[in-house]
């Protein structure tokens, strides 16, 4: 039996932050005058943040490499903490949109928002730290459970409560889903360790119990769907991106949509990248089950997904039903490295969330000003903000054009990386596919660019901006710029930092 | 097959379970469908009995068939069910939810009778109650305690989004 005080608990440091944050503010909260203003709360979250930014960084440089603690239910590695600085700097931004956000009319129970973020980002890091099925599980719980609540936060509003009571359900279904795809894996291995499962699989699928495997493997795959808002499962994003407060909606469309890439990538390749299920006798070649099986279905879904987010969102007027349908788009793009996976695939893949991180969070926090000053999430209120902040006006041009993937912008070398990665591993059609909804991108995000600088709007008032929002736009203006002109200083980053043999290696513990 | 008990008995708790399943979401009235979800529950403790999972079949009775069912009946009783909604049944919709459900059941159905499963029994632990409570405070103490956090948020959030406000 291991001795539990022995262990190494340093190493949850990022997460214990947050969670001593979200306790204190819970408390704070309980003590605090009702009519207190409770931005303070937001403030202390941020500084949190900033702090298990410093812990996180700090493991990534761990010379131990991969730690784990208790059986691999948690543990440290490049991959990991890659995906969890991403959760933190994207959170952290959010808290800045929502302190400026939270109107006490609208939303009363302001203590309980910030608490919710908190939890969501903790279960968001648990989804990309660990190697055991529960604990994945139980951090995607948290931040799905956390998000329902977010989503519905507006309660006098009709559209947040059909938001909330929408993503309830189709999360809850999902999830029964997924559970009884695992539990197929879980009883041909009869462990819920992934590593170990892994290495546990190739006797069941050459002992017969194939069909378990693809059932398994489907059923995960159709039940995490939901979490990145692709294919089978996109049909909420538009209802509840719309109906959530601002903020939420950007904390639903960069970090949670990270955390299910995170999640979908160490369940699939730690399980079936392993997996070789046959030698192909003309090149002496290992055949797996990944890339054999589950990357045509990888490829299917990506491909219908960049089709149906594009197309739909050429039909939205309100701007952020049509930024949801994009990011179901975006979505589609970033499951194109896995479904042809290469050694640099999961790189591309934090690259490309990388940069869609600063764009849409620089994107929502724009519209959260505008859609504020203009009483209407209609993409009217757009109209003549070129004119009346051009400096508001450039930033989300630049922001835009590097969600439609145009040169000298984060977005393109992203895009860039991902289509050569494609046409590497020969998958011309989804490349094709890829080329096509891009330009098919661009009618939709210049019809927005177009209110801005050519439509007369409703005031030539200048648009007054708070000075924390300034500086989450400038603060991703100039990641989204800087990265686009300088890409290798990202790349390099992320080539230095990550190992991706961490993912199958089951590590050390002391 | 042999009609031994064992199969009697699971014959009977899966009917349990299925058929409270299928009464809940067919019902109009809330404390019909409560009452049902009831039955479910039980047939799957019962369920749970057969597989020599005796720990989790206690668990499964007191807390989803005792807690949950008596929670959600006096929410019922506290709450206003005036009038039971019925809801307008679209034709084309219940045909191809009965279209697909039949597909993916006959599917999944066809796989497993496919497959033989090796016969001889697996060792089980007599004390399970041990077993489990060994395993959750050691090995798996981490996702034991994020689960703590996750009811939290769960309190929470029902009592944000519930609760009445009095003072407007």
């Amino acid at each position: 039996m291991t001795d539990l005080l022995h262990l190494n608990w340093g190493l949850l440091a990022p997460e214990l932050t947050i969670v001593i944050i979200a306790t204190v503010i819970t408390v704070a909260d309980l003590v605090m005058n009702d009519k207190g203003d409770r931005r303070v709360f937001g403030w202390i979250s941020v500084i949190g943040i900033i702090i298990a930014i410093y812990f996180t960084v700090n493991q990534l440089n761990n010379p131990n490499g991969v730690e784990y603690l208790l059986n691999n239910t948690y543990r440290v590695d490049s991959f990991g903490s890659l995906f969890k600085l991403i959760f933190l700097v994207g959170t952290g931004l959010v808290f800045i949109m929502a302190i400026n956000y939270i109107d006490k009319k609208e939303i009363k129970y302001d203590g309980e928002m910030y608490y919710l973020l908190l939890t969501a980002l903790l279960g968001a890091m648990m989804m990309a730290s660990s190697a055991d099925l529960i604990t994945l599980y139980i951090g995607l719980e948290l931040l799905s459970i956390s998000s329902y609540i977010m989503a519905g936060m507006k309660k006098n509003n009709l559209k947040s409560n059909e938001a909330a009571y929408k993503y309830v359900i189709i999360g809850g279904v999902s999830s029964a889903i997924f559970l009884y795809g695992a539990s197929y894996i879980y009883g041909l291995t009869g462990t819920s360790n992934i590593i170990e499962m892994a290495s546990r699989l190739p006797n069941a699928y050459h002992g017969d119990y194939k069909f378990y495997v693809y059932l398994g493997s489907f059923m995960m795959l159709v039940g995490l769907a939901y979490k990145i808002s692709v294919v089978p499962n996109y049909m909420w994003a538009p209802d509840v991106y719309e109906g959530a407060p601002t903020p939420i909606t950007a904390f639903l469309s960069v970090i949670s949509k990270a955390a299910g890439f995170a999640i979908i990538t160490r369940i699939f390749v730690t399980l079936f990248v392993p997996l070789v299920i046959a030698v192909d006798p003309k090149t002496n070649q290992q055949m797996t089950f990944f890339s054999h099986e589950l990357a045509l279905y990888l490829a299917v879904i990506a491909a219908l997904t960049m089709i149906v987010g594009n197309t739909m969102a050429l039909r939205q007027t309100n701007v952020k039903r049509l930024l949801a349908l994009s990011s179901v788009a975006q979505a589609g793009y970033i499951l194109v490295p896995l479904a042809t996976l290469t050694v640099v695939s999961v790189n591309n893949i934090i690259f490309y969330l990388m940069a869609y991180l600063l764009m849409n969070i620089g994107v929502f926090t724009v519209v959260t000003i505008v859609n504020k000053d203009a009483g209407t999430e209609d993409i009217r209120s757009f109209a003549g903000l070129y004119h009346r902040s051009p400096l508001l006006g450039v930033a989300m041009t630049f922001f835009l054009m590097s969600l439609a993937g145009l040169p000298i912008t984060a977005g393109f070398i992203g895009k860039f990386n991902i289509f050569v990665g494609a046409l590497i591993e020969d998958a011309y059609w989804l490349a094709g596919v890829m080329l096509l909804t891009s330009v098919i991108s661009y009618f939709y995000y210049f019809n927005i660019v177009r209110q801005m600088y050519m439509r007369p709007g409703h005031t030539e008032a200048p648009l007054r901006v708070a000075y924390s929002l300034q500086l989450v736009i400038l603060l991703t203006f100039l990641g989204t710029v800087l990265i686009g002109l300088l890409p290798n200083v990202a790349l390099d980053f992320i080539a230095n930092n990550l190992n991706i043999n961490d993912m199958f290696n089951l590590g050390i513990t002391k | 097959m042999t009609l031994t008990g064992q199969y009697v008995a699971f014959f009977l708790f899966a009917l349990m379970a299925i058929t409270g399943g299928v009464f809940m979401i067919n019902l109009n009235k809330v404390i019909h469908m409560v009452l049902s979800i009831g039955l479910s529950f039980f047939g799957v403790a019962g369920l749970f009995v057969i597989l020599h999972a005796e720990y989790l079949a206690f668990v499964q009775v007191l807390i989803y068939a005792g807690a949950i069912t008596i929670m959600m009946a006096m929410g019922t009783m506290m709450t206003h069910h005036a009038t039971a909604e019925v809801l307008p049944r679209r034709k084309w919709h219940t045909f191809l939810a009965i279209i697909s459900a039949i597909t993916i059941g006959g599917f999944f159905l066809y796989g497993i009778y496919k497959i033989t499963w090796p016969s001889e029994m697996a060792e089980l632990n007599d004390n399970n109650v041990m077993a489990i409570g060994e395993k959750i405070f050691t090995n798996y103490v981490i996702p034991f305690e994020l689960a703590s956090i996750l009811l939290l948020v769960a309190l929470v959030g029902a009592i944000v989004l519930a609760k009445k406000e009095g003072d407007e």
